[in-house]
């Protein structure tokens, strides 16, 4: 592209500088709270103190870090579930709908299964049981991608509304298995004390971060040392290269979609399992799922850095709640507009991370003479 | 049950099929060029908002329709940026989108929610034609813009087929080197139909928000129809006169639980009836992905692939 007399030309670099891994989403995140700034701005609220009250309620104050770390703990989960399928092109948004379906799952195990095992595997019970759920959930699309080239973008976002309907049914619209008998309120039915972890002291952490928190590394090892991990990565990379070198492309698609499910709906699990104990709609209005594609996104598919952005992540949305209860009320949506800004910057941000931009200017030299015979 | 009731929820459906044709005119003119916007569901509820908080503080109705185009423009050049000039992942960058905005449209729709619409779109009296039974209500009763959308995918579906510039812009959804080695600029035309395609989701978002919902609510505005839209592009196999039919059908289904409910017919739980728009959308997917329909789609072949010419 020329403009003026500079030439400005893109070069695929070979290796990103390590410094601009870094520098990118940092970037990103500076200038999505300019952009969010200006909103703040135009409907009356002070940005600086509002973005100090943000950081203060969100992650520098004691309770504020601790509520942000629980908050955190499924967000990784549905981060691991789109980073695990994004980074192979399978386009899993159904995150939300498999997060819901592990939450039922995990009620249903707590509430089923939870009386007849000793305490020590009833948590792991809950949270298997809530994995398989959110595997269940994708299976149809992960099958029908894999057989039948069907797109998984729309089928996994279209079950989403479905499981929602599902969960209204469950609580407000019938008074069914997970529908606490004792009340006319509807609310879920707890699960046995049994199946669910006590929080560490008085703070809303729950010991399902560390779980959370050790599948990321499990995972970030795994994709780089296993077969598997590189059979994914040769499939991402050129899928016709992958079915030349003998990979089953149809093995490959559904089980990273079903993993991908499991981990969405293990999140929903550890919601039951930590703060909710029950089938609890209160989950609807948080969109830890559709967050979960930005903290991927964010965190470019590596899972380590997957818990990195998820606690960023969380801490907007803890922060924010606190400045909408505040005696100056900023709208929670604010957290949601800074993610989907920061994911906007990252995006554009990933051209300087591959390529080179190199500007040079254009001379008079390269005139070509016209009609010159020797 | 009277067969009236039928009658309205078939005219019912033909009006939702409004924000539905739009919007999925949109995604389709947007797909003929080779990009693929996800975005569609944020950019109905930023059209949406967009014009109800102009209308509230002008009482326009027109100038608020006006902001609501301009908005899916806006949203639609940030999009075409990303993914043309920045060669961002089409996708991740439509999601953005559909987050970025759920989050302003309830951010900027906060000191107005719960507002019933300060202005509506009446629909055209054709005096004693409207009252005729059957034909009435399903061709003679509807609002300026429901007419104005049929005609607009009329005249796509002739720019596509008929005109140079059509045959530019399917040429490069298909083949972008071809197009590049005639001299034309891909950059160009792929900026100019996503731009265009933003402004009818805009516009889609716009009257639905005054054709159609009673106040603004950002949880009850769109109701996964942008995601519908998508799915209907692919129905109408990138075709816009094909889409008129598609949205109806999708519209009777979006109908049937309300026609339900309002009839005290209990047969199923509410709940479980309005699941049935996003289970049928998902079944027409699966039958179009059959090998066999597949050859019959054509969709454009370089969807979602950025354009890179080898600068020397």
């Amino acid at each position: 592209m020329i403009v003026g007399k500079t030439r400005i030309q893109l070069e695929a670099r070979l290796t990103s500088p390590r410094w601009l891994i870094v520098a990118v989403p940092m970037l990103s995140v500076l200038l999505a709270s300019v952009v969010g700034g200006v909103f703040l701005l135009l409907t009356g609220h002070p940005p600086l103190r509002t973005y100090g009250d943000l950081l203060n309620n969100g992650y520098t104050s004691f309770y504020g870090l601790t509520d942000t770390l629980g908050l955190a703990t499924p967000l990784i989960c549905t981060g691991m579930a789109a980073a695990f399928a994004f980074r192979m092109n399978l386009y899993n948004i159904g995150q939300e709908g498999q997060l819901y379906l592990g939450m039922v799952g995990g009620a249903w195990a707590g509430i089923a299964l939870a009386p007849h095992l000793t305490p020590f595997i009833a948590v792991p019970v809950v949270l298997v049981t809530g994995a398989l759920f959110g595997a269940a959930w994708v299976l149809v699309p992960a099958l029908l991608r894999a057989r039948l080239g069907t797109s998984e973008i729309v089928s996994t976002l279209l079950l989403n509304y479905v499981a929602l309907n599902l969960i209204n049914y469950f609580i407000f619209g019938s008074r069914g298995f997970f529908r606490d008998p004792s009340t006319p309120f509807p609310q879920g039915r707890m699960i046995y004390e049994s199946a669910r972890f006590d929080p560490f002291g008085t703070t809303n952490t729950y010991p399902t971060l560390l779980v959370s928190m050790f599948l990321a590394v499990f995972l970030f090892w795994f994709v780089r040392s296993s077969n598997y991990g590189y059979e994914t990565s040769v499939f991402a990379d050129s899928p016709s290269t992958a079915r030349y070198a003998g990979m089953n492309s149809t093995w490959l698609t559904t089980s990273v979609l079903l993993v991908s499910g499991s981990l969405a709906g293990l999140g929903g699990a550890m919601y039951v399992v930590g703060p909710a104990g029950k089938v609890d709609p209160g989950i609807l209005q948080i969109g830890l799922g559709y967050a979960g594609i930005v903290v991927a996104a964010l965190a470019r598919y590596n899972f380590v850095a997957v818990i990195l952005t998820a606690i960023l992540f969380a801490g907007l949305r803890v922060g924010g709640s606190a400045l909408q209860a505040s005696s100056d009320p900023v709208p929670i949506a604010i957290a949601v507009v800074l993610q989907g800004a920061v994911l906007l910057f990252a995006l554009g941000g990933e051209l300087f991370r591959r390529n080179r931009v190199v500007i040079t200017r254009v001379t008079e030299s390269h005139q070509v003479i016209v009609g010159e015979v020797s | 049950m009277n067969s009236n009731v039928w009658i309205l929820t078939f005219a019912d459906a033909i009006s939702i099929a409004t924000t539905l044709i739009l919007a999925s005119l949109g995604a389709m003119i947007t797909e003929r060029s080779g990009v693929i916007n996800l975005g569609v569901e944020g950019y109905l509820l930023m059209g949406a908002v967009t014009g109800f908080i102009v209308a509230d503080s002008t009482g326009q109705l027109w100038l608020a329709l006006v902001a609501s185009i301009i908005v899916g423009a806006a949203m639609a050049l940030v999009h075409a940026t990303l993914t043309v000039t920045l060669r961002a992942n089409q996708i991740v960058s439509g999601l953005a989108m559909v987050i970025f905005g759920t989050g302003l449209s309830q951010f900027i729709g906060k000191p107005v929610e719960g507002k019933t619409r300060p202005v509506i779109i009446d629909k055209i009296k054709f005096g004693t034609l409207s009252d005729l039974p059957l034909v009435g209500p399903i061709i003679f009763g509807h609002d300026p813009i429901t007419y104005l959308t049929w005609l607009l995918a009329l005249s796509i579906s002739l720019y596509f087929h008929r005109t140079r510039p059509g045959l530019i812009l399917r040429a490069t959804g298909d083949a972008p080197a071809t197009v590049d080695a005639q001299g034309v600029s891909v950059r160009r035309v792929r900026y100019l139909h996503t731009v265009v395609g933003g402004a009818l989701m805009g516009l889609g978002g716009g009257w639905y928000m005054f054709a159609r919902a009673a106040a603004w609510s950002q949880a009850a505005t769109t109701n996964g129809i942008g995601w519908i839209a998508l799915a209907l592009v692919v129905f109408a196999s990138w075709r816009p006169l094909r889409a008129i039919v598609g949205a109806v059908l999708f519209g009777f289904c979006l109908q049937v639980p309300f026609t339900l409910q309002g009839q005290q017919i209990n047969i199923l739980p509410p709940e479980i009836v309005s699941m049935f728009p996003y289970l049928m959308t998902l079944v027409v997917l699966v039958a179009l992905s059959t090998p066999r329909a597949r050859r019959l789609l054509g969709a454009p072949k370089m969807l979602g692939q950025p354009f890179v010419r080898d600068e020397r």
